[in-house]
């Protein structure tokens, strides 16, 4: 088991690729043979949250790849949680997961049977801010073979405010007002700052030097989010390669989930 | 950053060795005539590399009693990096400049041993540059005025630097129009 | 002692002369004649071929060169040398120049460095000066950008100022040199060298004009060539270069955008023959 945990060979493998991850042999000079496998792929991507007044909006690419490779242009990072059946029917609580795909998959559906076995034992739907913390504590229980996932969990909160929660791989969270995650995120955090809680922007002729007043964040409406969202998007795919093929947007109201699909560049 | 018959070139002024802040007012612009440089990378190396140009511009000048232009200028960076192809500087510059035959902008930039980047829009360099690919990516639009250019390079670059533990300290902008520079200072986040 | 070391063979003479150079100059002064003419929308470079011998292939022989797109030199005096020269003038506009800005040297700046090789020779062991004189015509694009034609209604003085380019790296334009065995160099509006350069520039001095066109100064060349020339005259024995507008055709290739045909090009023996014909 030792060897899972070791970080991969930078050295050999570059910047965490997935091509050249096959399980290797080292032969060493005494004739001793040290076998490996490193058990993570990064699969790209990226997801963004922001949330509003009474919505929160989830979008994800839905490129994957490994290494320089496409794997398949629609391949969805955004996942209902504790709805019923094949359309995740009621649903009101939506996952991102973008990293190691494989893992992504396996918390989303251990975070979907913990709901809904809320759901069943207690009869009543889980609220988003419990669900956060169960979540924290699935990938905190895996603290030692992480999920390799950067995950993003949006909702509505008992006051029907819109509600978003990030995470690291083990689990640490925090409640934001918006998050990328993912390839991207670098490009796109910074733009969201700007753009959503208004960094960096002062109120024209409030004050002379330091007593300039800061431009106050304000709760964005739905239709200005999702013009974020989607620039934020065609941003990061004209400069992130793993970054394409198609927007993937779940918007979260009182009315439900809403699921917007819109094509990226494919290139 | 290109605009309407301008352009902008800006940076933030943070000396590190790492993590450890060496100098809050290191500025990586440089001026060479009409023409504009900025270095990022190893602090020794953008003196130098700022130095070796302004005595090679400054030959330049006396030999053709003129001044350089942007694109020149860029071509000069360019071989002289390559000259240094198997011990390079440890530097990615950007220039820019307006050239004053053509009256048109003009912005470049290279990598550490003179790969030029010819682009029409913008040019990031440095540990921030992901950041700043983003912002400047999200903000940035066609034929910009000077003061929406301004506006639009300063935001660009003091977010991008907010999300970068190793840049910030304010920033350094210059406006260049045909007849006229505008510099500008900026206080940013100093943490 | 005089296999160890090498002196220069052009040591100063007690009246302050290096005699080496004035020698050089009696081989330019008895070299066949050249010529240039600038005009304000060109040079003209002419020159006679002489052939010692009927046998003589002379198109296989050249007086006038390209050293860059829009730059060509000819000479009077030693063959030999000059072709040195031309493989040098060629080298360093691109190691001196091109390599580094991607762009060919101004006229003026070639010329500096063609006279720094002539230079070099009267002050290096073992060496001889070059027993040529060389006249180099070029074209340069200028900084300034292009004047705009000027109204109708404008005072006739300005008019005259605004007329055609007069070289220079500012204002850019055509520029013609003349550079000696010694190094030195002169900027010229007409010129000429060899062995009847006295008389011909007595014939320039009477023909040229401000404001000289190309094809005017063509014509000029030609007339005076004429007045030294020895021999029959005839496509096959003279040689001319102009530097004129960019011709793309000779580019060699077609369809690529911004790019610019050369400014200098040999007249085709068939080409003089037409002007000859219309002395």
């Amino acid at each position: 088991m030792a060897s899972v945990f070791t970080a991969p060979p930078l050295a050999d493998n570059g910047p965490g690729y997935s091509f050249k991850q096959t399980p290797t042999t080292h032969i060493s000079a005494d004739g001793t043979r040290q076998h490996s496998f490193y058990p993570y792929t990064d699969n790209g991507g990226s997801t963004l949250g922001i949330s509003g007044a009474d919505f929160t909006i989830l979008a994800g690419d839905t490129r994957s790849t490994s290494g320089y490779n496409i794997n398949s242009r629609y391949v969805p990072k955004l996942f209902k949680i504790g709805g019923e059946g094949p359309e995740h029917t009621g649903s009101s609580i939506v996952l991102s997961v973008v990293g190691f795909a494989a893992d992504g998959d396996a918390l989303k559906e251990r975070l979907d049977t913990v709901v809904k076995m809320y759901k069943y034992q207690h009869g009543k739907n889980m609220s988003v801010a419990a669900c956060a913390q169960r979540l924290s504590h699935i990938l905190y229980n895996k603290r030692f073979f992480p999920y390799y996932v950067h995950a993003i969990l949006g909702g509505l909160d008992e006051e029907g405010k819109g509600a978003l929660y990030s995470y690291d791989p083990v689990g640490s969270y925090e409640r934001e007002q918006c998050r990328a995650a993912g390839a991207a995120a670098s490009l796109i955090m910074p733009f969201l700052d700007n753009q959503v809680n208004y960094k960096n922007q002062y109120i024209p002729a409030s004050g002379y030097g330091h007593d300039l007043q800061p431009r106050k964040a304000e709760l964005l409406p739905r239709n200005t989010v999702e013009e974020l969202v989607r620039d934020a998007f065609d941003s990061a795919v004209e400069r992130h390669i793993e970054v394409g093929d198609g927007l993937q947007m779940m918007i979260i109201t009182k009315d439900g989930i809403e699921e917007v699909y819109s094509p990226l560049k494919k290139d | 950053m290109v605009g309407k018959d301008c352009v902008a070139i800006a940076c933030d002024l943070r000396l590190g060795l790492q993590a450890l802040t060496v100098s809050n007012n290191f500025p990586k612009i440089f001026s060479y005539g009409d023409v504009y440089l900025g270095l990022t990378g190893l602090a020794t190396d953008v003196s130098t590399v700022a130095d070796l140009f302004r005595y090679k511009v400054n030959m330049y000048r006396l030999r053709e009693e003129r001044q350089i232009s942007p694109q020149t200028m860029a071509n000069l960076v360019s071989s002289s990096l390559y000259e240094r192809r198997f011990g390079p500087y440890f530097v990615s510059p950007v220039i820019a400049g307006i050239n004053h035959t053509t009256g048109k902008p003009f912005i470049c930039g290279f990598d550490s041993i003179g790969c030029i980047d010819f682009a029409k829009d913008f040019i990031v360099s440095g540990t921030a540059s992901d950041q700043l690919f983003g912002t400047c990516e999200g903000l940035w639009e066609p034929d910009l005025g000077p003061e929406d250019l301004f506006e639009t390079v300063s935001q660009a670059l003091l977010n991008a630097v907010d999300r970068d533990a190793l840049s910030g300290w304010g920033a350094h902008v210059y406006i260049i129009e045909k007849d006229k520079v505008t510099k500008r200072l900026l206080k940013g986040r100093q943490d | 002692m005089a296999d160890r070391y090498s002196f220069s063979l052009t040591t100063f003479s007690p009246s302050g002369k290096l005699v080496q150079i004035e020698y050089a100059l009696n081989a330019v002064n008895q070299g066949v004649t050249s010529l240039g003419i600038k005009a304000t929308n060109g040079i003209v470079l002419a020159t006679e071929k002489k052939s010692s011998s009927p046998l003589i292939d002379s198109q296989s022989s050249s007086k006038v060169s390209l050293i860059t797109p829009n730059i060509g030199m000819v000479y009077s005096g030693m063959g030999p040398d000059y072709r040195i020269l031309v493989d040098k003038a060629r080298k360093v506009s691109h190691t001196g120049y091109k390599r580094i800005y991607n762009e060919y040297p101004p006229t003026r700046i070639l010329v500096q460095d063609v006279a720094r090789v002539m230079q070099e020779a009267t002050q290096s062991g073992g060496v001889r000066p070059y027993g040529v004189s060389l006249l180099i015509a070029g074209w340069d694009d200028g900084i300034e950008p292009e004047a705009e034609a000027k109204d109708v209604d404008e005072p006739e003085a300005e008019k005259k100022l605004a007329s055609g380019k007069t070289g220079g790296i500012l204002k850019g334009g055509p520029s013609l040199y003349q550079v000696d065995p010694s190094g030195s160099y002169f900027p010229w509006k007409a010129t000429a060298i060899g062995k009847s350069a006295t008389s011909a520039k007595t014939f320039l001095e009477k023909r040229y004009t401000e404001g000289l066109e190309l094809e005017d100064a063509i014509h000029i060349a030609l007339l005076t060539l004429k007045e030294t020339i020895e021999g029959e005259m005839n496509g096959e024995t003279v040689e001319i270069g102009i530097v004129g507008p960019p011709e793309d055709r000779l580019l060699g290739y077609e369809g690529v955008e911004g790019a610019v045909g050369p400014r200098f090009r040999k007249l085709s023996p068939q080409e003089v023959e037409d002007y000859l014909t219309n002395l």
